[in-house]
């Protein structure tokens, strides 16, 4: 087959992607003789491994497939390869003869598949000799090629840093061998430290190719009772199909560089509920004619602008998964005795409650530790101290320090305003006293007023996506905590030599706040930004002494927590209230 | 000091047992051991000692060591017939109490596969609450059913299992086939198998695992998912997610917290790979509740936990982290302790009269205090030929004791109906939002159930029922109440008033709400209101003098039953009300106990005449003179100064016979021994400071 018509056989089940299979099926081809090294890159969701499969498929030029993401290591990679290889070329069962099937290097590598390879086609020379005699070169070439195709080999985990640039000269090395690498990120000149590899880029596609996609697969079915009782004609969802895709590419794809199945998930969620008002059997404003697309377009305002933008971002859960099974809650709104606490009962279990359901004793030591981590501590005795708390000059020091904090924070909230509105002016003076890590006093003033800023502004996302803080809580020491959890208990022992088992006690509950990450200690954060996992985060629970806890939530959240345990955070937290 | 602090485990604990002192030297195990030699080898060494042989019983002898080993053994008996009827029924409720979402799951699981949810991971998010195992018992059972019928199994991952993604994968493929296969044939798949030898941490086992034993599901579960580190978690899930074709998974995430906190944790890309649905289990107090109603309000009951107990109990499961699993623990330790404890409680075997030795059981009882009060009480009456027979005669006394013992055993257990017919009617009539057995408990165990405004809302509501309600509450009703003869004949005329009665609704008492008329009036320019009973049909009128009778009955009934448990005969033998060793022992205190100790170290030494007075003094530890002295310093604690002051106590008591250099030398060590302890640590600050990191009474 040429080139062309296996590019065309491809484009009619992957469109748009004609020019990147012809060029791939004229570098393979059996009649040519193929470059060492080709590089096929684009982003996700672009077509690239299907597109070589198929092409290789079509071109029935023996090769194998390694999915790097599966491997784990570099070693486990380089072994997947090797085994791929027998497998590819029906040695498996010889895999004895090739390193007892190990390969732990990359030059190992080069030598067994050399190896492999030339026995391979030693060995289907010889069977093919006395009837090929007379068959023409290109057979033979053919059989003298082998394609190792590498998918997504950016990714490999734990690979040493030369494995790219060693797995290009394979072909070299091998000449009967030709690597192709797949890369989802865009790469850089020479990264494979030779020059005249070619490229095959697969672009992200454009609005008419996505749309061209999305509509050869036809609009989906809607509930099929309904289209057929009520006008939704194939006819008519044929014509407003394609507008709808169109229309939904311009509102929600397109401006966020969507990917072609979050664009067919969108499609095919939001399509029922465009054309409901004809399958519900709506008359069209005016009374008149029928519905065309403007119609149902100004219908559906609506929909563009809350569902479709729910849809672009995936949740776990979603309505329709909560909606579909009703067979198992059903068993639950049936045992809920009276009919009144049904819907309720159903909500309840759809849903659960974005607050989680810690003990009384646990909420409140996790509110202290979030007053710790958000207060500064020389402000401690201040806020939390007993022995003037009822005077009124200690009230009146509390409210001008809030008051202060307040205003602070108004003045720090506006020129972040400002600052963000003209991105030519933001001081890189600002940004590098926000970097410092040693905390002075002005930047405790500033870090301090952002933080208050957050806190008074509970009434505006709740739940967790609330208002992000630039300034990350505070590690506290152990100590700290046990005496703010004393200042804020709201049922304060009557007997205080009973204290003394309080703060053992706390201990017991902060190991199991730190398993549920709410509260960590300070340096277990800092190494999961820096080098990622290691002992430390994970399952340990030992302490240093005076090391330093952080809490790991926002505020808004443990505000609504600490409620329901009788504490008003906003009361002790510095420039919380008014 | 305070002396309910010291309170121990004085319910008769021997003397030469350490193991049930409160306080003791501390002496390793081994004794073969001094602190010279080298450390034991680590290779295995046969052990030349016998095994003990106290193992075969357990509990020591008591009444000063006089108890018998028959006794001894009997108690012990006792004890474990008694807990294991406890644990059964516990084991009972465990497995009950989630099977609802039990069997969700398992739909789920069922049902769903990639195909279903466009190539994303099925993925059941299982909120859990507090309730931290009750998703260990859930995956049991599930694991359970997907491998007796064959279709699959459950790997279940805590977060240690996790450290990094090598070690997961290896985690998950072992457990993935040691479920069905058992060890060795995990071994024997590994090793014995055609072609080169894989990775362990080759997800390749696991596919060949499935493909070989037809696995339709296999379910991997993140027990504590918040405790695995994101990254790892990200990672593993890319990984499986293209693994997917080969291996059918879905996931079940056990979450603490809240869903949207967990979501939230993830990566946007990782999120994008799951898709699923919600699971609750319910709060572990419901669970908690029910266990404490079993093992109390059964009617089979023969020893209680008192007030003091409960409530130490609800205390802990309320509120702190605590799993039904720990609750019974809480509980068996305190049937334990009773046992261990108390040499009295053989009484409660059944075969008790035969083996018991007679004089020091008796010896035993007239000791008792609640013996002494109804002794006090009887002579009061005047029969005082009988509290002497009592003294006197051991057999009479035993025969007395066995008739009280069952006698106060019948009286509890018409406590707990009678608390378990109120908790009932409080449910069933809607008179109070929220009643646990618990609250109701506590207040029965205390006597005070008469008081609280439960019982009031109960007997108001009683007077307002219409007969259906009356038949459903008849049917409530403790034996003891429905076996009088007052009560048949109040069944009785109420079955004749129901067999006359024609009308269509329920018949309503005349102290119901529709039967009251409110009258205006206006007098003098106010408005007056006056109540007023409408006239009422003969029926109604009837029905309210049954209601009448009734209330009456069921109120003496009450009075009657809720008596304080404490103030019943020989009640240490049934009920156990001392607070302390669970609370000693399940809250323990290690910091107040090292603050103490150092602060008034003779508290737990044996002080020298006269030095109690002085508060630091020499003949302390260093240790602790030098703790006593940081208490009174800032956060910073110059060291110079602090050893001045330690010279000084020393100056001060020796005068000029006091060698620096051994003061020098003693003030290293309290140093170092301060150091060891976590109270201070070298500062950053100053050169020559260390600084405070523990305050005193937190």
């Amino acid at each position: 087959m040429l080139p062309s018509e296996i590019a065309q056989s491809i484009s009619k089940q992957w469109p748009c992607r004609e020019l990147q299979s012809r060029q791939l099926a004229s570098l393979l081809g059996a009649r040519v003789s193929s470059p060492s090294t080709i590089v096929v890159h684009g982003i996700s969701a672009t077509c690239k491994t299907t597109i070589v499969r198929n092409v290789l498929a079509a071109l029935d030029v023996p090769h194998a497939l390694v999915r790097s993401p599966e491997c784990i290591t570099g070693r486990h990679l380089l072994t997947k390869i090797l085994w791929a290889t027998l497998e590819a070329l029906g040695q498996r069962d010889e895999w004895e003869k090739y390193g007892k099937g190990r390969c732990e290097h990359v030059s190992t590598l080069a030598v067994l598949l050399n190896e492999c390879l030339a026995s391979a086609f030693a060995s289907s020379q010889q069977q093919e000799e006395p009837p090929a005699e007379q068959q023409q070169q290109p057979t033979r070439n053919h059989r003298n090629k082998f394609v190792l195709v590498l998918d997504g080999i950016d990714k490999q985990r734990e690979a040493p840093p030369t494995l790219l640039a060693a797995l290009a000269r394979l072909g070299e090395v091998i000449p009967s061998l030709c690597v192709v690498l797949v890369l989802s990120t865009p790469p850089r000149p020479l990264f494979l430290q030779s020059a005249g590899v070619p490229h095959i880029g697969f672009p992200p596609y454009t609005r008419n190719e996505a749309t061209t996609i999305i509509l050869q697969g036809g609009p989906p079915p809607v509930s099929a009772a309904a289209a057929a009782t009520l006008g939704l004609s194939d006819a008519v969802a044929s014509t407003l199909y394609p507008h709808f895709v169109a229309a939904v590419y311009d509102s929600l794809v397109g401006p966020t560089a969507s990917s072609i199945p979050t664009f067919r998930s969108i499609c095919e969620k939001l399509w029922p509920r465009f054309v409901a008002p004809i399958t519900t059997g709506e008359t069209p404003p005016g009374g008149v004619g029928e519905w065309d697309f403007t119609r149902l377009l100004v219908k559906n305002r609506a929909l563009f602008r809350q569902q479709g933008e729910g849809a672009l971002v995936h949740h776990i859960v979603t309505e329709e998964d909560e909606a579909e099974p009703p067979v198992a809650k059903g068993a639950t709104a049936i045992s809920s005795s009276s009919s009144t606490n049904k819907p309720k009962s159903l909500s309840a279990a759809s849903a659960p409650s974005p607050l989680p359901s810690l003990p009384y004793f646990p909420t409140l030591i996790l509110t202290s530790a979030y007053l710790a981590s958000h207060t500064p501590q020389r402000l401690d005795t201040i806020f939390f101290s007993k022995f003037s708390s009822s005077s009124l000059s200690a009230r009146n020091k509390r409210a001008h320090h809030r008051r202060r904090l307040k205003l602070l924070s108004r003045a720090q909230l506006e020129e972040a305003a400002s600052s963000a509105a003209d991105p030519s002016t933001p001081g890189s003076r600002k940004k590098g006293k926000r970097t410092k890590t040693k905390i002075t006093k002005s930047t405790l003033e500033s870090a301090f007023a952002t933080s208050s800023a957050t806190t008074s502004a509970v009434g505006g996302g709740g739940g967790i996506t609330g208002p992000s803080t630039i300034l990350t809580a505070r590690p506290f020491p152990l100590e700290r905590l046990v005496a703010i959890y004393h200042a804020i208990d709201p049922n304060p022992p009557a007997n205080p030599i009973r204290m003394a088992a309080v703060s053992d006690a706390i201990y017991a509950e902060l190991a199991t706040l730190r398993r549920l990450r709410l509260v960590v200690p300070a340096a277990g954060r800092e190494g999961r930004v820096g080098m990622g996992s290691g002992g430390l985060s994970s399952g340990n629970t030992t302490s240093d002494t005076g090391e330093k806890w952080c809490v790991n939530v926002s505020g808004d959240w443990i505000g609504e927590l600490a409620k329901t345990v009788g504490v008003e955070v906003g009361e002790w937290l510095a420039g919380g209230l008014d | 000091m305070d002396a309910d602090l010291l309170e121990l485990d004085v319910g008769g604990a021997s003397k030469d047992g350490s193991q049930s002192q409160g306080v003791y030297i501390y002496r390793p195990a081994d004794k073969f051991k001094s602190s010279g030699e080298r450390p034991t080898k680590r290779r295995k060494v046969t052990r030349t000692n016998v095994p003990k042989t106290a193992n075969s019983r357990p509990f020591v002898s008591l009444l000063n060591g006089d108890e018998d080993a028959k006794s001894i053994d009997l108690r012990y008996r006792t004890y474990q017939q008694f807990w294991s009827a406890q644990e059964a029924k516990i084991k009972g409720i465990l497995d009950d109490v989630d099977s609802e979402v039990l069997a969700n799951v398992l739909s789920f699981v069922r049902s769903t596969s990639p195909q279903t949810y466009d190539g994303c991971i099925p993925a059941a998010l299982v909120t859990v609450g507090s309730n931290v195992s009750s998703l260990g018992r859930l995956l049991t059972r599930l694991n359970g059913q997907l491998t007796t019928t064959g279709e699959g199994g459950v790997i279940a991952l805590e977060s240690g299992d996790a450290p990094n993604l090598k070690t997961t994968l290896k985690n998950i493929i072992r457990f993935g086939i040691t479920n069905t296969e058992g060890n060795e044939g995990y071994q024997s798949f590994v090793t014995d198998r055609e072609g080169p030898r894989v990775l362990g941490y080759d997800l390749d086992l696991l596919a060949e695992y499935v493909k070989r034993k037809d696995v339709k599901k296999l379910v991997l579960a993140f027990r504590d998912s918040e405790a695995f580190d994101p990254g790892i978690l990200a990672d593993l899930l890319s990984l499986l997610s293209s693994w997917l074709d080969r291996i059918p998974l879905t996931l079940i995430f056990g979450i603490s917290t809240s869903v949207e906190l967990f979501e939230g944790r993830l990566p946007r890309s990782t999120v994008a790979l799951l898709r699923g649905r919600y699971f609750e289990i319910h709060e572990a107090s419901n669970c908690v509740d029910r266990i404490y109603g079993r093992i109390q309000a059964e009617q089979d009951g023969k020893f209680w936990l008192g007030r003091n107990i409960t409530s130490v109990l609800f205390e802990k499961s309320s509120d702190s982290f605590q799993t039904p699993e720990a609750f019974s623990r809480t509980v068996k330790y305190a049937y334990m302790s009773h046992f261990f404890a108390n040499p009295l409680s053989v009484l409660l075997a059944d075969d008790a009269a035969t083996t018991i030795q007679r004089d020091k059981v008796c010896e035993a009882l007239r000791n008792l205090p609640s013996f002494r009060r109804h002794c006090e009480d009887t002579l009061e009456e005047g029969c005082a030929e009988q509290v002497r027979k009592l003294f006197e005669d051991d057999t009479f006394l035993l025969e007395q004791s066995t008739q009280w013992l069952k006698s106060g055993q019948q009286k509890m257990r018409d406590i707990f109906q009678c608390v378990g017919m109120m908790q009932r009617a409080l449910k069933q009539f809607n008179i109070v939002k929220k009643s646990s057995i618990s609250d109701l408990s506590i207040r029965a165990l205390a006597g005070e159930l008469q008081t609280s405004a439960s019982y009031e809302d109960i007997l108001r509501a009683i007077k307002t029922l219409d007969s259906d309600q009356m038949k459903l509450f008849a049917r409530m009703l403790p034996d003891t109440l429905t076996a009088s003869s007052d009560f048949a004949q109040i069944q009785a005329d109420f079955g004749a008033l129901l067999q006359v009665y024609q009308g269509t609704g329920p018949l309503k008492s005349g102290y119901d709400k529709q039967h009251s008329i409110v009258a205006t009036t206006v007098v003098q320019q106010r408005v007056k209101l006056s109540k007023a009973k409408a006239k009422l049909p003969k029926e109604n009128t009837e029905f309210t003098n049954i209601i009448d009778r009734f209330h009456a009955l069921l109120e003496a009934c009450l009075e009657e039953t809720l008596i304080r448990p404490n103030d019943l005969v020989l009640h240490e033998i049934f009920l156990l009300d001392m607070r302390n060793p669970l609370k000693e022992v399940f809250s323990p205190r290690p910091r107040f106990a090292v603050e103490r100790a150092l602060s008034s170290p003779f508290d737990y030494l044996i002080s020298s005449p006269g030095s109690s007075t002085v508060k630091v003094s020499a003949r302390q530890p260093a240790a602790a003179i030098l703790y006593q002295l940081y208490l009174e310093s800032g956060s910073l604690v110059n060291v110079h100064d602090l050893w001045q002051a330690f010279y000084a106590v020393f100056e001060s008591e020796q005068g000029s016979s006091c060698d620096e250099r051994t003061a020098m030398a003693l003030f290293y060590r309290a140093l170092s021994d301060l150091k060891a302890l976590g109270m201070m640590k070298s500062s950053r600050k100053k050169v020559d400071h260390v600084s405070k990191t523990a305050w005193m009474g937190l």
